[in-house]
């Protein structure tokens, strides 16, 4: 028999968040609610708890629900909810800050395809496990560590100076993610899109996001310049892996750099 | 822990030299390009820590713009002071690391703990009140002080139960722990009401029983009324009943650096400012004050303290 008077804190805490945290509830005391909560005037100590309970799982779904905004749109505000109440009971944060609440959400659709078990896939688990890594990704360069306002090349600026900015990001999708993100933003409701590749830079300049769809060449080019690759390496390689015509891209090429620049792809080196 | 820490007294005697900055306004994301814009002039700004401490983007940018035009002080919500997990010293590096950017008047959170098991429930749950909890939560803010060097300021949460365990009235346990360890007091007027009206307590006997001369701050929000229970919103104009208490905590504590929360349906900033403002009427009693009469609408169920403005809201 536990002497229920005299309860160390931590056994009174871990009981709490046990009846918090999970979403039926089990006490790993041999306790009721009311041995450890006093009743009031109104409410009885069963209540007083379920005041705490229901604003844990709240409080959390909304944060998930500002993380993914747009993919809440594309699954339906009820399936969103009971794919993000599923990932809070297996994932609670560990973290002290809700920022990252949502990171493993992605990785958590993927696990719990509703067809993880059937030969035939369906299409759009995999459009939803797309789009909440792009907002998940979203919000991490948002916050990333990096320096907006400097190094910012003009017209006069060799091609040997310029490299891409930390803050540029390449995505390769199955579905047109890019768009669908911008026309939810939009306020367009989009439908449910056709699989269909897709390519997007999201870049930040002075602290904002940008969020660009590229051709399939545009992304080959910035993802050689960011794996290492001078512009003159890049635009060889771009050259001989689409076979194009190198006086054709060097006419065309003046518009790329200009539109690369104005839209944060590229900066000048650091010692530049 | 082996290391002898410093005594109360390094502590209670800067809190006492802490002067009244005034009026101030918590600052939040939708509020950022006006407040660069118009420099309105608010006496303070109140940040919560945890949205800025990671920040390497636009939030940290705006706050060390902020923090050279107006004095800030930094308001933590993950301190987990009361947690029988150990101190999150992680945390506490990238809090010290923020305080010596943005230098702050001080440096509070709040008396509660967050979660246990390195999990992190992200409420403001309330800890037990007795000689056990109220040893280790004094130890704790003890070892906290030292590390930050400087004292922490703790405030009383909204709290929506009692536990069968406790032995000491919650203004006994804050006096005691100030006492012990010098740390200052944050009193949240409206979360006084709030828990008196769901715990059975008369909150002008806790402002009264308070260490007056401890308290450094005052916060002040509006509440959402459920009938039989209250929740702390933070989402609306503060009620009558509340503006009194604080009142009478102001006339108790000779005034004090006083802030208005507003985290939920967050309305344009001077309708937020003027809100603020009403507390001048309520500094010399409430002769002067017009009032309105309470009307309590039951409401359906809401989530206390809400967290929209936890988390980042990108700008395209
Ligand atoms: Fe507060």
């Amino acid at each position: 028999m536990i002497n229920k008077e005299v309860l160390p804190i931590a056994e009174i805490q871990n009981w709490m968040q046990a009846m918090l945290i999970q979403h039926v509830p089990i006490s790993h005391l041999d306790v009721t609610t009311a041995d450890m909560v006093n009743d009031s005037k109104r409410l009885s100590a069963a209540q007083h708890l379920t005041i705490y309970r229901q604003s844990y799982i709240a409080r959390l779904r909304a944060c998930m629900q500002s993380q993914f905004k747009c993919l809440a749109h594309a699954l339906g505000e009820l399936l969103f909810q009971d794919f993000a109440d599923e990932y809070l009971d297996s994932n609670p944060s560990a973290s002290y800050t809700l920022n990252n609440l949502g990171e493993k959400f992605p990785l958590f659709l993927e696990m719990n395809r509703p067809d993880a078990e059937s030969e035939e896939k369906e299409e759009w688990p995999d459009f939803m496990i797309e789009l909440a890594a792009f907002e998940y990704a979203l919000s991490e360069i948002f916050d990333m560590q990096g320096t907006d306002d400097i190094n910012i090349p003009d017209s006069n600026t060799p091609d040997h100076l310029l490299i891409t900015s930390p803050t540029l990001h390449l995505f390769e999708y199955k579905f047109p993610i890019c768009s669908y993100y911008l026309d939810f933003n939009a306020n367009l409701s989009p439908n449910l899109p056709f699989p269909q590749k897709s390519h997007c830079a999201v870049s930040r300049q002075n602290y904002k996001l940008g969020l660009f769809n590229l051709g399939i060449d545009q992304y080959y080019f910035l993802n050689c310049i960011k794996e290492g690759a001078s512009i003159q390496e890049a635009k060889d390689k771009l050259i001989e892996f689409y076979n194009f015509e190198r006086s054709n891209f060097e006419k065309i090429w003046p518009i790329w750099r200009r539109n690369f620049i104005v839209s944060g792809f590229l900066v000048c080196k650091n010692d530049a | 822990m082996s290391e002898i820490l410093k005594p109360a007294s390094t502590y209670s005697d800067i809190v006492k030299t802490i002067s009244n900055p005034g009026l101030g306004l918590g600052l939040r994301s939708m509020h950022f390009d006006y407040i660069l814009e118009h420099n309105p002039p608010v006496d303070w700004f109140e940040i919560i820590s945890e949205n800025f401490m990671d920040s390497g983007g636009r939030p940290r940018h705006i706050l060390r713009k902020l923090a050279d035009r107006y004095p800030v002080v930094m308001h933590g919500v993950s301190l987990s002071i009361g947690s029988t997990d150990p101190i999150n010293w992680e945390y506490l590096a990238k809090l010290k690391a923020l305080a010596a950017e943005i230098k702050p008047l001080w440096v509070s959170d709040h008396l509660c703990w967050t979660g246990i098991n390195m999990l992190n429930t992200h409420d403001l749950l309330p800890v037990v009140l007795n000689e056990e909890s109220l040893k280790h939560i004094i130890g704790r803010i003890k070892q906290v002080q030292d590390y930050l060097e400087r004292p922490l300021v703790i405030e009383n949460p909204s709290t929506y139960l009692t536990f069968k365990q406790s032995s000491i009235a919650e203004w006994d346990f804050l006096r005691y722990m100030a006492e012990e360890t010098g740390c200052g007091l944050l009193l949240d007027v409206n979360n006084v009401y709030v828990s008196a009206f769901n715990n059975d307590f008369d909150p002008v006997h806790y402002i009264k029983q308070l260490p007056h001369d401890r308290i450094v701050q005052m916060h002040i929000a509006g509440h959402q009324h459920c009938g039989d229970y209250i929740i702390d919103t933070h989402d609306r104009n503060v009620v009558d009943d509340v503006w009194k208490l604080f009142s009478l905590a102001w006339e108790l504590t000779g005034g004090v650096a006083t802030l208005l929360e507003w985290d939920g349906n967050i309305p344009d900033f001077n309708t937020y400012h003027a809100e603020l403002l009403k507390a001048k009427q309520f500094m010399n009693g409430m002769e002067h004050a017009s009032t309105t009469p309470i009307q309590i609408k039951k409401e359906n169920f809401t989530v206390s303290n809400p967290v929209s403005f936890l988390v980042n809201d990108i700008k395209f």
